[in-house]
């Protein structure tokens, strides 16, 4: 299998705080990789250098064998790097199709695509998150759970290799969070991405993931298969604590 | 060429066109009968009153100062309170070259504009290094500070007088046609032709792929950038070409009143005006900037013919009882009840 992304030793501090101390792991293109943590690990300060939102101070992130450390964010969106956010940031003032448009017009560079053109495309993806019906409200006016779909469809629009989904369990009851997992199982069969899955909830993981790294304090401490990883001694410590 | 008269449409043959115009009450919203309104109101007013046409001139200036500023708070999803330092420049870059270059208008205008260009270039990484608050002081500050400088080079630029046309050194007007009314005429429909075109471009703008990308930036810039849209870009391009169209207003100021004074343009009372223009227009609605600039010029009028001395004391407060009642603006009414009607369904609040 091709290594789709390798990050090599990367550290980020705020100040005096280590949110990130050198990071190393690498993804393999069609793999589903499980990033988990307690709170405050650095699971989303990691992904947010992947994706440009950060500088790294120190460290390499190569995308596809390219070197995209000092990349701007839209740059690596262009080459395939895309996201949802833990907390929805939907645009609020735009439509569901309209947001989902900006996607489909800039994800990739495509010169002489029309707005009609994108528009179009861009109900194909409202439509595989199930929010067709809901093309011309204001993104503000939907559910949590539509807005994850909203984030879903503004990230595949982009047509990404490589999308990160961070806490997508976060807010959700137990049937919407069922609704959310097979979703993105479905949207990772059906456009063929490879899923960084960054999630608290332990059994979403153990599911869907199939390999999964565990950060703690900013540290990788473990990473390996969901059920190996969900034994090791340092991964229970971190979430229970020691006895 | 035919011409028929059908049920809900009027119908146009032509060579081998046909055009067709629907005069049912729902299509009433065709921008070309707002245009003939305009275009023939300061023909009606200079047959009855003359002086009146003045007022339509600063309407329709006002309103293509805003227009540009809507591309500019769009594109930048920051306010600029600071409009007036590109009129400033458009105005004096103007009035230096006609007094001592003795250029004509043409050229004033070419020059007007590139300097608009060169300082909206060099003033837009503003809208990137700054955000909120500090962007709206900064952008604030720099009319301030091109006031002082105007002061400071008095030699120059004539400090507080300004600089204006005296025998042998004129600021050329536009229109020279012997007559007082008919000049003011061809004015209004020159500041008229300016705003509309200000007004045709913006709509293309606003209409097209890049009005998207700019709404995402308004709404969210982090995330615009993470999804491909080059922030940085469109912030530099939609703040200098708003300035260089905003100059351009200067220019013609420097031209219409034949003279030209930073103690008019560049002091906060001339931004408040703007800045009411937008506000009560519809919050960088562009053809709600059209509406606001004629409600404040003529509410300006009004009250200074009607209250005199306490017209600068009233004139604001009505405005802000205004922005109290109307927080979406003039237009904001007609949006309302046609809210339905819009397509596409994007739509610029801010």
């Amino acid at each position: 299998m091709t290594e789709i992304l390798k990050v090599s030793n990367v550290s980020k501090h705020f100040g005096g705080l280590t949110a990130v101390n050198d990071v190393s792991f690498s993804i393999n293109e069609g793999e589903t990789v499980g990033l988990m943590g307690p709170n405050g690990a650095g699971k989303t300060t990691l992904v947010n250098m992947i994706c440009g939102s950060y500088g790294v101070d120190s460290g390499k992130i190569e995308f596809l064998g390219k070197d995209i450390t000092k990349l701007p964010p839209w740059k690596r969106c262009k080459l395939g790097i895309c996201r949802t956010y833990q907390i929805p940031r939907p645009f609020p003032e735009l439509t569901t199709i309209a947001s989902v448009c900006v996607s489909a017009l800039y994800g990739k560079d495509r010169p002489n695509r029309s707005l009609e053109d994108a528009m179009t495309e861009a109900t194909h993806y409202l439509e595989f998150v199930g929010l067709f019906s809901k093309r011309n409200v204001l993104a503000r006016d939907l559910t949590l759970f539509e807005m994850r779909g909203l984030e879903l469809a503004r990230a595949l629009a982009t047509q990404p290799k490589l999308i990160f989904v961070d806490e997508v369990m976060a807010g959700l009851n137990p049937v919407e969070a069922e609704k959310a997992v097979r979703l993105i199982e479905h949207a990772k069969d059906q456009f063929g991405v490879t899923v960084l899955w960054i999630e608290h909830v332990m059994a979403v993981l153990m599911r869907a993931a199939e390999r999964v790294i565990v950060l703690h304090y900013g540290e990788k401490i473990a990473e390996g298969p969901p059920k190996e990883v969900a034994d090791n001694p340092m991964v229970i410590e971190s979430y229970l604590g020691r006895s | 060429m035919e011409f028929e008269v059908k049920r809900e449409r009027l119908v146009l043959r032509a060579g081998g066109g046909k055009w067709e115009w629907h005069i049912e009450p729902r299509y009433w919203r065709n921008p070309l009968i707002f245009v003939g309104i305009l275009i023939v109101a300061p023909v009606i007013i200079y047959f009855w009153y003359p002086p009146l046409l003045a007022t339509v001139i600063e309407a329709n200036l006002l309103a293509a100062i805003a227009i540009p500023l809507a591309l500019m708070t769009i594109g930048t999803g920051r306010m600029n309170f600071g409009p007036q330092f590109y009129i400033g420049i458009g105005g004096y870059a103007a009035a230096l070259l006609s007094i001592h270059a003795h250029l004509s208008p043409g050229l004033t205008m070419i020059a007007a504009a590139l300097g608009g260009l060169i300082f909206g270039f060099l003033m837009s990484p503003l809208a990137i290094i700054s955000g909120g608050l500090y962007y709206s002081l900064l952008t604030l500050l720099f009319p301030l500070l091109f006031l002082e400088v105007t002061y400071i080079f008095t030699d120059l630029f004539k400090g507080d007088t300004g600089l204006s046309s005296t025998p042998g050194a004129e600021i050329t007007p536009l229109v020279s046609t012997g007559s007082f009314s008919l000049n003011l005429l061809c004015y209004a429909l020159i500041s008229l032709t300016i705003m509309l075109v200000y007004l045709f471009i913006m709509d293309k703008i606003f209409r097209s792929r890049y009005a998207i990308q700019m709404a995402a930036i308004n709404d969210d810039e982090e995330v615009a950038n993470s999804i491909g849209v080059n922030v940085n870009k469109v912030k530099i391009l939609s703040f200098t070409i708003a300035a260089t169209l905003v100059a351009v207003i200067g220019w013609f100021y420097a031209h219409y009143y034949q003279a030209f004074s930073g103690q008019v343009f560049l002091p906060l009372s001339f931004m408040l005006k703007i800045f009411m223009v937008t506000m009560l227009g519809g919050r960088t609605q562009i053809y709600g900037c059209v509406i606001g600039g004629y409600f404040i010029a003529f509410l300006e009028m009004i009250l200074i013919r009607t209250t005199g001395d306490m017209s600068p004391v009233l004139f604001p407060i009505i405005l802000l009882i205004l922005l109290l009642v109307l927080p979406e603006g003039l237009f904001g009414l007609y949006r309302k009840r046609h809210y339905r009607e819009y397509m596409p369904t994007l739509r610029f609040r801010r």
